[in-house]
């Protein structure tokens, strides 16, 4: 897809496509959360599996990320490495990686 | 002399200025949401309470992420159809992208208010109260005379302010005082700046670190404060935020709530909270509550008989976060209605008749620890989801005022340039995709899990 | 060696062509306030970066004071109260703190330590390497007009300069400026004075608030800096034929861009805690003065050191590379020598730039994080000073059989090597935890990164205003005067910081407003350094004690060295302006690239012809060539592209 009159013309249909899936995804992630999977912290990877994937369709539709030039994808490359980082030390630092438990721990109840 | 590649992109990159600034932005917009987002991953795997699941309105969540998909399909479309140079349809979609922005703001607002007219309170043992407070909780003195006023005689953050900090308390007119000499005097700035100025003096002769100034009132004064807006009390002293005490009688500071949830958690025993004293709820609210948990323990088993109850978040809220529904206990075996019962179910306007519906218990202050309504201050929960919702809600609010700004004032430009516009449309488009993104992240990790 | 002799009207001719930037020419304030031409930000931001530099450096001598003669008046304090004007806001500031005897306490001595490491990091040093320099050369040096978004620019520099205001105001506000180091900790920052109601009469809300539109400001300027190298570049100029100096402001602007959104997080958490009572950085059971603080706790104070290092170690990196990016201009420049290793500089500073965000936490090994990850920060700390060492060993092997012209900016750079080497160096064992549970806090911390900074960065950046001063203005500075300048700062700063490592390791904390003069029964151990000073001390009849205490009056004697040696460049710089010697012509150092192939100083719209890059940036004494250098844009030997002159001239009549 480049960003000639032809190949948007085509596009728009799948612009509409996308959001029906993408409206379909948020209902089938707000019924997978009422699920009881065997532990909270897979309901929590489900959910977050359902999500990267609307983002992921999102970015390359919407904002065209699948078109796009190299340098773009050199900045955000960049980006995500880092914001990834960001996210795991923090949960490391939390707990010494080595005995990590789990996202989530509810309270013992007597 | 312009600048080059405004409009048209450089051969060797391909891409125009402002596509490299706007994705340069995001990248910068990325590791912003990135720190709330490694913040709330922080915040939650060290919370010592438990994380608040489906706690919020979870239609009106799935409501506003249709409309902010939606109004992304409409962006790009628009952006398309400028592209297409079809100048009817791109101002269609345009407008519909900014209604939904609208749409999306109305909702949010729905959604806030019912939270700041929520109050919890939290019991000594732990025990979660939650409910609405129908007169506000004030601490209430009378037969106040004593003001002990310190002044420091270096500059100091805090000192005695009188006038900002003791008057507004009062109830009804303040009344005139008298000073160690004798002398009556009204209080307002000029008078006690006369007095601070006369008491540093001798503080200075005397070689004693502050001045203190103390006051007697013609007549017993009458507090009636919030315990934010005072430093502490005690049964005859309340110390004022700017150091200022006054000696009096405690009158009243018990709190008056309409309970809709009794959060049990926290309780060693979930039975034998203090929610359920005969002052307070009392046995048939407890049998009620008794008979809701072993509902929902039983049919976990049955359910999943191979699981650890213990380990179950669903469970436990279920079965310790008891919903009350009705102003007396219900007949036994209808206790446990509301599966899924969340506090955000409470009506939005705050003080609506439904509040007949929750019985009233009145709470002594040895009694609770901490209140609050559900507002940042609540827990570390509601305090990232007001700021990552808040800041969203800010990027939606600036991203619609550009799309907005593109509808209707950049008519000129649509004219004469749409190849320019094509690329502006482009860039804002580019940014609502990145709030849009936003929130699809934002639904599931605060509503939903 | 100029591309064309300028004269003033031919400047005008083309600004009036300029459509882009409508008003520019109406007015005195639009073309000297609210410009959007990039020298002009450029200047604009290098002055208040020069001011606050000085206002830092101010409040440093005040804390100077109070550790080498702790509860000793202030010297001329009533003097300074009764001027007028300067009296008052004397008062306003620093005076209405003071003890009755006008000496300082440890309130004061805490807002002046916090202030000191704002303004000389945020206002000082960031706004004149990064801002200044980049916003002035970088564009120049890539051929370009202006930046990408010069109104984006402009608003940078006005974002920033609210933000000034707004942190200058916090000193006059009830509680006086922050008092919780520039690093705002929490839950010490987010509960200080938490007595007061009124948030606007915190110090606290003030900074938040002025970090916020610092951030943006930054936030701006480092987007516009990126876009205009990536789309800006003139024919010719490829990737590897730019000056390091845009590679060096290229990685910066990353730095900034991708660093600072942590931080706004950090700051806004914190205004959260303060304003709506949160408790994002305020752990479970806080207590503050005996009595329980009404929040409901669950936070930790560890989420805002991560936060805000996530930014603060990247953020050395901005202080630093600006400084290597005049360096690369100014070395081989007056070494007359080719940089030596240019690629691997490049690459030295790409893997720099990506290093310095995963190296944060040795800042935090004292807070408890875990093993492993002070397993993990320790090897990325030791990694990264890989690529540093390649920088600097390139910087210095580029003087290798060079004929150095000793000038005052070549003193400047030649003195920033060893300084800056030992700055570095002092860091390495500091990487490691286990050092750092001796070191942490203490003066060896402070001398470290202070020998980074001021001899290394700031020696730079005076080095660079030397350097670029002609092209500024069109006149030199005064040598004599630049010489008188370099002596006595290259002393002073070795008195006031090479002190420092021999104190921290005795185990003086940074934080002691008296000096450690309340220890002195139990660390007046004496050393070499001190009988040095008792026995220097002695020779001028002066009784100064063998201990470490001693060492205070050193650094202070240092700081004041330092201060007088300020003197004559600040007389240098104002009267040079006018009154400096004539620049000779548009090339006066000689130098090839491309900012000198402009008119001096450079008009609007800069270039009177299309610049080419033809060559590398670095070629100085090349064989067979008929000078020593030969410039970018020179398509052959020893003339500049005329045929493009007359072309853009005919195109403009």
């Amino acid at each position: 897809m480049a960003d000639n009159i032809e190949a948007i013309q085509k596009s728009i249909k799948w612009y509409l496509i996308i959001g029906g899936i993408l409206i379909l995804a948020s209902g089938a992630t707000v019924w997978l959360s009422y699920v009881e999977l065997p532990t909270h912290s897979l309901n929590i990877l489900v959910g977050m599996i359902l999500a990267t994937i609307k983002a992921t369709l999102v970015a390359l539709i919407f904002m065209h990320l699948n078109h796009e030039r190299s340098m773009i994808y050199k900045i955000l490359l960049f980006t995500v490495v880092l914001a990834v980082v960001l996210f795991a030390l923090f949960i490391f630092s939390h707990e010494d990686p080595l005995v990590f438990s789990g996202f989530y721990a509810p309270v013992e109840q007597q | 002399m312009d600048i080059p590649y405004t409009v048209h992109a450089r051969p060797d990159t391909g891409l125009y200025n402002a596509k490299i600034g706007i994705w340069l932005f995001l990248a910068s917009e990325v590791m912003l949401f990135g720190g709330l987002f490694s913040a709330y991953i922080f915040l939650r795997v060290g919370a010592d309470y438990p994380w608040p699941v489906h706690d919020l309105d979870v239609t009106l969540g799935f409501i506003n992420t249709v409309v902010l998909i939606a109004s992304s399909v409409t962006v790009v479309m628009a952006w398309a159809m400028l592209k297409l140079r079809k100048f009817g349809w791109y101002r269609i979609n345009m407008a519909i992208t900014v209604i939904c922005a609208g749409l999306f703001m109305y909702n949010k607002s729905l959604e806030y208010r019912a939270k700041f007219a929520h109050y919890a309170v939290k019991l000594t043992d732990g025990t979660m109260l939650t409910g609405h407070l129908p007169h506000g909780y004030q601490v209430k003195f009378e037969g106040a005379t004593e003001f002990n006023l310190s002044v420091p005689l270096k500059t100091s953050a805090v000192s005695a302010d009188p006038i900002g900090h003791v008057l507004p308390f009062i109830e009804g007119t303040a009344p005139k005082f008298k000073t160690e000499d004798g002398q009556e005097i009204t209080l307002d700035e000029a008078s006690f700046k006369a007095l601070s100025a006369e008491a540093v003096k001798k503080a200075v002769a005397a070689k004693k670190g502050t001045a203190s100034i103390k006051l007697i009132a013609t007549t017993p004064i009458k507090f009636a404060v919030k315990p934010s807006e005072i430093f502490a009390y005690t049964d005859t002293t309340i110390t004022f935020r700017d150091g200022t005490t006054v000696t009096g009688k405690l009158t009243d500071d018990k709190m008056t709530l309409e309970v809709d949830g009794v959060d049990a958690r926290g309780v060693a025993q979930s039975d034998k909270s203090l929610a359920f004293d005969h002052r307070y709820l009392g046995e048939a609210w407890q049998k009620a509550f008794v008979e809701n948990r072993d509902h929902h323990i039983t049919k976990f088993e049955k359910d999943y008989p191979t699981r650890d109850k213990t380990r179950s978040a669903t469970l436990q809220k279920e079965s310790l976060f008891f919903k009350l529904n009705s102003a007396e206990p219900p007949a036994a075996g209808a206790a446990h209605g509301d599966a899924h019962g969340a506090e955000a179910h409470a009506p939005a306007g705050g003080h609506g008749e439904a509040h007949a519906h929750h019985p009233t218990v009145v709470l002594e202050k040895k009694d609770f620890t901490f209140f609050s309504n559900f507002t940042p201050k609540l827990n570390t929960y509601y305090a990232i989801y007001f700021t990552l919702t808040g800041l969203h809600g800010l990027h939606v609010i600036a991203g619609a005022l550009v799309l907005l700004y593109f509808l209707a004032f950049d008519g000129k430009r649509l004219r004469q340039d749409p190849e320019h516009l094509a690329n502006r449309v482009e860039v804002g488009g580019l940014f609502w995709h990145f709030v849009d993104l936003v929130w699809i992240f934002l639904f599931p990790l605060l509503y939903l899990l | 060696m100029s591309a064309a002799a300028t004269t003033h009207d031919h400047a005008h001719d083309h600004s009036h062509d300029d459509h882009a930037h409508g008003h520019h020419e109406q007015s005195f304030i639009w073309k000297y306030v609210f410009s959007t031409d990039h020298k002009t930000i450029g200047l604009q931001y290098g002055l208040t970066g020069l001011i606050f530099l000085l206002f830092g450096f101010f409040l440093m001598l005040l804390m100077r004071w109070s550790i080498a003669y702790p509860g000793i008046p202030v010297p001329a304090v009533e003097v300074i109260r009764h001027l007028p004007l300067i009296g008052d806001l004397f008062e306003q500031m620093f005076g209405r703190w003071l003890n009755a005897d006008g000496s300082l306490n440890g309130e004061l001595y805490n807002m002046l330590g916090a202030m000191h490491g704002t303004v000389m990091v945020f206002f000082g040093i960031v706004p004149l390497g990064f801002a200044a320099f980049g916003n002035f050369v970088m564009p120049l040096q890539i051929g370009t007009i202006d930046m990408a978004f010069p109104r984006l620019n402009m608003m940078s520099y006005w974002f920033f300069f609210i933000s000034c205001v707004l942190m200058m105001y916090s000193f006059f506000v009830g509680t006086g400026p922050v008092q919780t180091g520039w690093t705002m900790y929490s839950p010490l920052a987010s509960t200080t004075n938490i007595g007061v109601t009124s948030i606007w009469s915190h110090g606290h809300m003030w900074w938040l608030m002025a970090m916020v539109f610092n951030i943006s400001a930054s936030l701006l300027g480092s987007v516009n800096f990126i876009a205009t190298i990536i789309n800006l570049r003139t024919k010719g100029m490829a990737w590897m034929k730019m000056p390091f100096f845009c590679w060096a402001m290229f990685v910066t602007a990353f730095l900034l861009l991708l660093a600072f959104p942590p931080l706004e997080v950090a700051a806004i958490l914190q205004l959260s805690d303060r304003v709506f009572g949160s408790s994002f950085y305020l752990p479970t059971g806080l207590m503050e003065g005996g009595k329980h603080l009404d929040i409901s706790g669950g936070g930790s104070p560890l989420l805002y050191q991560h936060l805000f290092w996530f930014l603060a170690h990247p953020e050395v990196y901005v202080l630093i590379l600006p400084a290597f990016a005049i360096l690369t201009d100014i070395i081989p420049c007056n070494a007359r020598r080719p940089l030596w290793g240019y690629k691997s500089m490049v690459y030295s500073v790409l893997t720099l730039g990506f290093l310095s965000f995963l190296v944060w936490a040795h800042h935090m090994y004292l807070t408890g994080m875990g093993t492993m990850m002070s397993t993990y920060f320790q090897i990325t700390t030791v990694l990264i000073s890989v690529p540093s060492v390649v920088l600097l060993t390139c910087l210095m092997v580029s003087l290798w059989g060079g004929s150095i012209r000793f000038n005052t900016q070549m003193l400047f750079a030649s003195a920033f090597l060893p300084m800056f080497g030992i700055g570095g160096l002092t860091g390495l064992p500091l990487a490691f935890s286990f050092i750092d549970l001796a070191m942490h806090d203490t003066y060896y911390v402070i001398g470290h990164f202070h020998y980074v900074v001021a001899p290394g960065t700031i020696f730079a950046l005076f080095a660079g205003v030397y350097h670029w001063f002609p092209k500024f203005t069109g006149r030199f500075m005064n040598d004599k005067l630049g010489k008188l300048h370099f002596w006595p700062s290259l002393i002073g700063m070795n008195l006031v910081f090479a002190p420092m490592f021999v104190q921290g390791m005795a185990g003086f904390h940074r934080r002691w407003y008296d000096g450690g003069k309340y220890f002195e029964n139990t660390s007046g151990m004496s050393h070499w350094t001190t009988s040095l000073t008792h026995n220097v001390g002695a020779f001028f009849g002066l009784d100064i004690p063998d201990n470490m205490l001693s060492l205070n009056i050193v650094m202070s004697v240092g700081a004041f060295i330092l201060a007088l040696g300020q003197v004559p460049f600040i007389i240098n710089f104002w009267f040079s302006i006018k009154g400096g010697k004539k620049a000779t012509s548009d090339n006066p150092w000689d130098a090839t690239t491309m900012e000198w192939a402009t008119p001096t100083p450079p008009p609007h719209g800069n270039f009177l012809f299309d610049p080419v890059a033809h060559r590398g940036p670095y070629e100085y004494s090349v064989p067979g060539h008929t000078t020593d250098f030969y410039p970018q844009w020179e398509s052959e030997p020893g003339k500049p592209d005329l045929k493009a002159i007359a072309e853009k001239a005919q195109a403009h009549h």
